[in-house]
């Protein structure tokens, strides 16, 4: 696996457990380079000062904290790294929370860490992680990365944990000013039936294998066409339609229909299952036809 | 159960042996229909589905498809797609009555492209042609034989294609075929008695057709919601 991100210790209590970070997730989004159309020589992107009309060196750059408008304090690296935190280099455990009922707060996550314990914190990762899973528990915690203190989640997930950094409460929009569906919405029983139905029949297990990024596969596929020099294929075009799914679809809706009848019908005639095709026509509805 | 396919009576072969071939008419008066009011069962019965389609004679004649449909003097222009109709038949000089469609992308019966096609505003959708009786087959008229016989060397002589095929027939279950067109959003039952010759013009008890009163009003569900939601009793 690739470097750690960040190394430090998950503090509770007295325990302190020194573990590595590993990002748990990569973009594989396609990334661009900005050229310039004439020449397509890659554009270099030159820091710049208007007051002295010249570029700027990276290191002759500052922070400034625009405290009013137009107005900036300046915070020194010295500055930034004296700033008392607690949990500078250290994941600090705050409290423990039902992994449920936490997970309705823990909804806004920013980025996921796999954690990877050193050698002399084996065990102590271990029993962590092992009481959490079986308690059913999440670490609500605090850490630092890139300069911010983050609030995460840290959670068993497979033989490691999984640190999860959320987004701080003020940092989450209101939804308050949504046009949403109030409680005056009635729906009709038979329509909140039709609906469990549906979701009934499409629930399943999740298995994230199943998905793919179509859209990343298909830009990828025209990028390699014009590597080889090839004018890219037009997507497929939809398989037109044969009158035989019709057909099917009629047959599956028949025996659905039927289906229906027989669970219908079973709680009261279990004893009497017609074989005959006249005992079957007896039960049904008496012939009705030239009654227009 | 009663709603098994129709069965073949007779082994498939030419229904008509030895008789000379003769030309098929130009145009027939076609059987019309008489209204019920509602669907029913009866084992002497063949339910299909009214599909929201063009009633079209289709004759194959030397290879070639001819189509009469109300009120078009020439069908066969507007359905160019169906031109291979006649390499489906075991039979030259074949006559089928059936139902014309136009499919959508999704494969459903679209009666709105059907009318765009049969305006001549150009050829959206795909057309499709479901055959229900068989009139003529070998350059014989085969009218005067049962609906039964005719049916059977109908599916005899008509390979199912992806543009022509024989239509679903539910012997008996009416009722059941009712509901299940209901969830289709398919508005029409065709019966035909297994036991009538084919009739030019009022159709008597021959054949009868009953509409079919959707459960919920729902404008188009999808082929994919039909095959999930429950039927409603």
């Amino acid at each position: 696996m690739a470097r750690s991100m960040w190394r430090g210790a998950i503090q509770f209590g007295l325990v302190t457990i020194p573990v590595k970070l590993y990002l748990a997730t990569e973009s594989t989004s396609i990334g661009f380079n900005m050229l310039h159309a004439d020449c397509l020589n890659r554009i270099q992107m030159k820091i710049y000062c208007p007051h002295h009309d010249e570029v700027v060196p990276r290191s002759d750059t500052v922070r400034g904290y625009e405290w009013s408008k137009g107005r900036y304090v300046v915070m020194t690296d010295a500055e930034m790294d004296a700033v008392p935190l607690k949990t500078v280099r250290a994941i600090e455990i705050e409290m423990f929370v039902d992994a449920k009922r936490e997970a309705h707060e823990a909804q806004f996550v920013k980025q996921a860490y796999y954690l990877e314990p050193d050698p002399m914190g084996a065990k102590a990762f271990e029993l962590l992680r092992q009481v959490l899973a079986e308690q059913g528990k999440t670490a609500i915690c605090k850490i630092v990365l890139k300069d911010r203190e983050q609030l995460a989640a840290l959670n068993p997930y497979d033989n490691t944990m999984l640190l999860t950094t959320l987004h701080w409460p003020d940092e989450v929009r209101s939804h308050t000013e949504l046009n949403l569906p109030t409680a005056e919405i009635t729906v009709k029983p038979a329509e909140r039936a039709m609906a469990e139905q549906l979701i009934a029949s499409m629930t399943g297990e999740f298995s994230p294998a199943d998905y793919r990024d179509d859209y990343r596969a298909a830009l990828m596929s025209v990028i390699e066409a014009k590597v080889g020099g090839e004018e890219p294929v037009p997507a497929q075009r939809v398989e037109p339609t044969r009158i035989g799914d019709l057909m099917a679809a009629l047959e599956a809706s028949v025996a659905a229909a039927r289906e229906a009848r027989r669970s219908a019908a079973e709680p009261a005639a279990d004893a009497a299952t017609p074989t005959s095709e006249t005992a079957d026509a007896d039960q049904r509805p008496a012939r009705r036809r030239r009654s227009a | 159960m009663a709603t098994e396919q129709l069965p073949l009576p007779v082994a498939p072969r030419a229904p008509t042996g030895g008789a000379p071939a003769r030309r098929l008419p130009e145009r027939i008066f076609p059987m019309l229909p008489t209204e019920v009011a509602s669907p029913f069962d009866d084992p002497d019965y063949l339910f299909e589905a009214w599909w929201p389609g063009a009633r079209a004679i289709a004759s194959c004649e030397g290879g070639v498809l001819r189509l009469q449909v109300a009120g078009l003097a020439d069908a066969g222009a507007a359905f160019p797609e169906l031109a291979t109709l006649p390499a489906q038949l075991a039979e030259d000089g074949t006559m089928l009555d059936g139902t014309l469609l136009i499919l959508d992308p999704d494969g459903r019966p679209d009666a709105d492209l059907l009318r765009q096609r049969l305006a001549g505003a150009g050829r959206p959708g795909r057309p499709a042609y479901v055959a229900s009786d068989l009139l003529w087959a070998g350059g014989q008229s085969v009218r005067l034989n049962a609906f039964r016989v005719r049916r059977a060397w109908l599916e005899a002589i008509l390979e199912p294609g992806d543009r022509a095929t024989v239509g679903r027939g539910y012997r008996g279950d009416g009722t059941l075929l009712a509901e299940a067109l209901a969830s289709m959003g398919v508005d029409g039952l065709s019966a035909r008695h297994l036991g009538a010759r084919y009739r030019s013009g009022p159709a008597g008890d021959a054949w009868l057709r009953a509409p079919i009163v959707p459960a919920e009003p729902r404008p188009r569900p999808t082929l994919a919601l039909i095959l999930r939601l429950p039927l409603g009793e």
